[in-house]
């Protein structure tokens, strides 16, 4: 599948201020991508730098395969664009404000700007400056939807919408993925990236962590598996399989962690006579906080 | 049932506050606000202060005999009898009016007044509706002190930094005249004189200031200023031009129009009134602050551009539907007093004409300018109109750059529009802007060329050399946004129009080296307004504006979007 997205070692730095550090990646045509980190991990960096509002330091990154440094409008004319902070125009109203963008770009469907307009509850008639934060950012979401764009980029979209309106916009989300559009969507929340995203980034202290799919970064991640015994616990028959760590033992009970496939662990368990056999799926944040705490590792879209 | 919130868990101890940065710095709310109008103050005392020691220096040089003096009584006698004592009451002075206090009283009294209150309506309208409108007040509000102490504090801040200005312009006022004064002439002003002059001065300020504090919880920033500033100007006009009627005793400037401390006339009483007054639109800032909600204002309807002229096609149209409001700001204020000085210069040409005296001291000040025609009248008026031309362009290159200081500039990058695109745009609409100034400034001009005798055909056309040298300040404004950074490109615009302004004018009659002159783009304009283009200025003026929004196109091609 082509990859809508690319990055080559893409590094920026603020002078002797870290941006990012050689980050690789690869989004593949009509998955929806999450892009997670801590707030100042270089999330917005990498975004910029997608999309020619700053430059790279080193490297390059390429969206529909053109460089972004060498034809940012070609680019520009095929995404939409939400970004984490912005402002528009205090004197237009909302309606105007689309109108505007609407213009720039050309080719605004009016008919799918109304329902838009209509999904997400939005009064067209009020200047923007007497919006509310929310109703800001719905417009900003609708300047990025409008003109359905090949790849849409969101950088926190959510921030500020209530719960009703959060649900609207993942289902729009879900809808450009379904028709073959891209999303890259930047976030801390680690729900809403689960919730919604095929596959994920973690990016740290500016350097990329992991890369993958969404349900597989809780596979790569350890799992907590308990082993009850009916009699004492065999802790050398695990304690030296592949993927097998801390190992404890408290009177029949035999607690260890198990980073990567845990068949391995449940084909010696089923030697014994178990009593009851727990083990619990890690969450995505428990996933990200694990990955939080090492050193940052190179690992290619999967 | 009732419930208690207990006592406050005790907290770790924490150091206590120096006092230097409870004064000046994070210390307090006081201390952040005096921090915050650093610029502010250093703006308003240099003027002040700056303008004091120039008249000095100016008045010894240019006036330094009795005869030259009388000449000044004779060009007080032929203006208009309505407009002599417009800036200062010149027919209360009487003979001192040749005195250096009563020529800087009757010719720039009231700029002194007018310029200061105007800082205090900006800085008092905005302390606290401002800090409401951008949202930071609430968490100031939050803090553990009440709503009128926040209000208290920097109430007292702006009056720190107001009062120290008015200190630097008495001291500046006492210096200069006795340093460059003729103490024959009776020049020299007594530190108790100044001081008394520039109470006047603080006290009109904190009145019209006040205003604007007291109607800022209800109005907002905008609405008070907009409402203490038309206040400040009717009630001067009145004042100065004797009209009104009886609503003239609602002017402060009326009721101290003997206070002439500078020529040593005394009104202590009418002083106190106005600094009572003051006091109390303070007094009703602060209560109407504590008592209502923050933030949430009645608003001012003003009256709303339409749609269409909003400009929503293309950023071309989208950046001047932005610069138009100021634009006509700015138009409309220059034609006013186009019209107002344009109007004079029939008859004060006629007493020139008369006076070859009066001539020869003008053209000491102005060399090469013929003050017996109306043209060169409107030349002279012309080269002051450079400064507001050139400043009305600064703001138009603080607009345009407000796209990416304020963060607009990443939505519109983001759509097919390009960067160089997005600074010719920008560039075209404050040209466009500059335009409309332009034209505007023209027909007032002319209407009061007309209306007081002279040609009204040579001012019309002589207008667009302001626009020439307007453009050619956006162009320098565009550049350094594009090539730098967006967000100095409006300061470091009007720091060009002062140094030409102060080049233009002060060079010449201080006798400073000819090539120090010439560094001015005004000095190579010509004297338009009586038909003498100078090509060279008008090459280098369109040379600039273009390129510099060329180089401002090409720079912004290479460096990093701010956020």
């Amino acid at each position: 599948m082509a990859a809508i997205i690319r990055t080559e070692r893409l590094t920026k730095s603020y002078g002797a201020h870290r941006g990012i550090v050689d980050v690789d990646l690869e989004v593949a045509e009509g998955e929806i991508f999450g892009f997670l980190g801590p707030n100042g991990a270089g999330k917005t960096t990498t975004i910029r730098t997608l999309l020619d509002l700053i430059r790279p330091t080193s490297g390059k990154a390429f969206v529909f395969e053109i460089e972004s440094s060498v034809d940012p409008v070609s680019i520009h004319r095929r995404i939409g664009y939400v970004p984490g902070e912005f402002a528009l125009y205090d004197r237009l109203t909302g309606g105007q404000t689309l109108e505007y963008f609407g213009n720039l770009r050309g080719g605004v469907d009016r008919a799918y700007r109304d329902s838009l307009i209509e999904r997400f509850d939005i009064d067209p008639s009020r200047r923007f400056k007497e919006y509310s934060k929310g109703n800001k950012q719905k417009i900003g979401l609708v300047v990025a939807l409008q003109h359905r764009p090949d790849l849409l980029i969101l950088d926190e979209p959510t921030s500020g919408l209530d719960p009703l309106v959060q649900q609207s916009f993942y289902a729009l989300v879900r809808e450009a993925r379904d028709e073959g559009r891209t999303v890259f969507l930047s976030s801390h929340i680690l729900s809403e990236v689960e919730r919604t995203c095929d596959r994920v980034a973690i990016i740290r202290e500016g350097r990329l962590v992991k890369v993958g799919r969404t349900d597989a970064l809780r596979d790569l991640a350890h799992h907590q598996v308990e082993l009850r015994f009916a009699d004492g616990a065999p802790v050398d028959a695990f304690a030296n399989l592949p993927g097998v760590s801390d190992v404890v033992v408290e009177a029949h009970t035999l607690r260890l962690r198990v980073t990567g496939p845990i068949t391995p662990v449940v084909q010696v368990a089923a030697r014994y006579e178990l009593l009851d056999f727990v083990s619990r799926e890690p969450s995505l944040e428990e996933t990200f906080l694990a990955q939080y705490g090492q050193e940052a590792v190179d690992v290619r879209a999967s | 049932m009732t419930a208690s919130a207990g006592a406050p868990q005790q907290a770790a101890a924490y150091p206590s506050i120096p006092f230097h940065r409870r004064i000046y710095g994070f210390g307090s709310v006081y201390g952040k606000t005096v921090r915050d109008s650093r610029l502010a103050f250093i703006i308003a005392a240099g003027m002040l202060g700056g303008l004091a020691l120039v008249m000095g220096a100016a008045v010894g040089t240019v006036f330094p005999t009795p005869e030259t003096r009388i000449e000044v009584n004779k060009l007080v006698g032929s203006m208009p009898a309505s407009m002599v004592n417009l800036f200062g009451n010149a027919t209360l002075m009487g003979e001192k009016l040749g005195t250096l206090g009563g020529y800087m009283t009757w010719k720039y009294g009231a700029m002194f007044a007018l310029g200061t209150a105007l800082w205090s309506i900006l800085a008092l309208s905005g302390t606290l509706a401002g800090e409401a409108a951008r949202g930071s007040l609430d968490l100031v509000a939050t803090s553990p002190f009440g709503k009128r102490r926040i209000a208290l504090e920097k109430l007292a801040a702006h009056l720190t930094m107001l009062w120290l200005a008015m200190a630097i312009l008495a001291i500046m006022v006492s210096v200069s005249s006795n340093t460059f004064g003729d103490a024959a002439l009776g020049d020299p002003i007594p530190l108790g004189s100044a001081i008394g002059f520039a109470l006047w001065v603080g006290f009109i300020a904190m009145c019209f200031g006040g205003l604007a504090f007291a109607l800022a919880p209800v109005l907002g920033r905008a609405g008070s200023a907009a409402v203490a500033g038309v206040a400040m100007i009717v009630l001067w006009v009145m004042s100065g031009l004797e009209i009104g009627g009886p609503l003239v005793v609602l002017s402060p400037f009326y009721w101290t129009v003997d206070h002439i401390p500078l020529v040593g006339f005394y009104n202590w009483g009418a002083l106190a009134l106005v600094g009572v007054v003051a006091v109390v639109f303070l007094a009703v800032g602060i209560e109407l602050f504590d008592r209502r909600d923050v933030g949430v204002t009645a608003g001012l309807s003003l009256p709303q551009l339409p749609a269409d002229v909003l400009g929503i096609r293309g950023p071309v149209s989208r950046a001047f539907g932005d610069q138009l409001p100021r634009s006509l700001s700015w138009g409309l204020g220059m034609a006013l007093w186009g019209a107002l000085l344009a109007s004079l210069v029939g008859s004060f040409s006629g007493l020139v004409a008369g006076e070859p005296n009066m001539s020869s001291i003008f053209g000491k000040l102005f060399p090469g300018y013929n003050f017996a025609t109306a043209g060169g009248w409107l030349q002279l008026y012309a080269e002051l109109f450079y400064i507001a031309a050139g400043f009305a362009a600064a703001t138009f290159v603080s607009k345009w750059a407000s796209d990416e200081t304020d963060g607009r500039l990443e939505m519109v990058l983001a759509t097919p529009v390009a960067r160089a695109r997005w600074v010719l745009a920008g560039g075209a609409a404050a040209i466009l802007a500059v335009v409309v100034v332009t034209v505007l400034f023209a027909l007032g001009t002319g209407l009061g060329a007309a209306a007081g005798g002279a040609t009204a055909g040579d001012a019309i056309l002589g207008s667009a050399s302001l626009g020439l040298y307007a453009a050619a300040v956006v162009g320098i404004g565009v550049a350094i946004g594009g090539l730098w950074r967006t967000s100095l490109a409006a300061e470091i615009a009007a720091l060009v129009v002062i140094a030409t302004f102060l080049l233009d004018l002060l060079a010449p009659a201080l006798d400073l080296p000819d090539w120090l002159h010439q560094l001015a783009i005004t000095a190579h304009i010509g004297q338009p307004m009586i038909g003498h283009w100078d090509p060279v200025g008008i090459v280098l003026c369109v040379a600039i504006a273009i390129g510099g929004i060329g180089l401002g196109a090409l720079g912004v091609m290479r460096r990093d979007i701010a956020r």
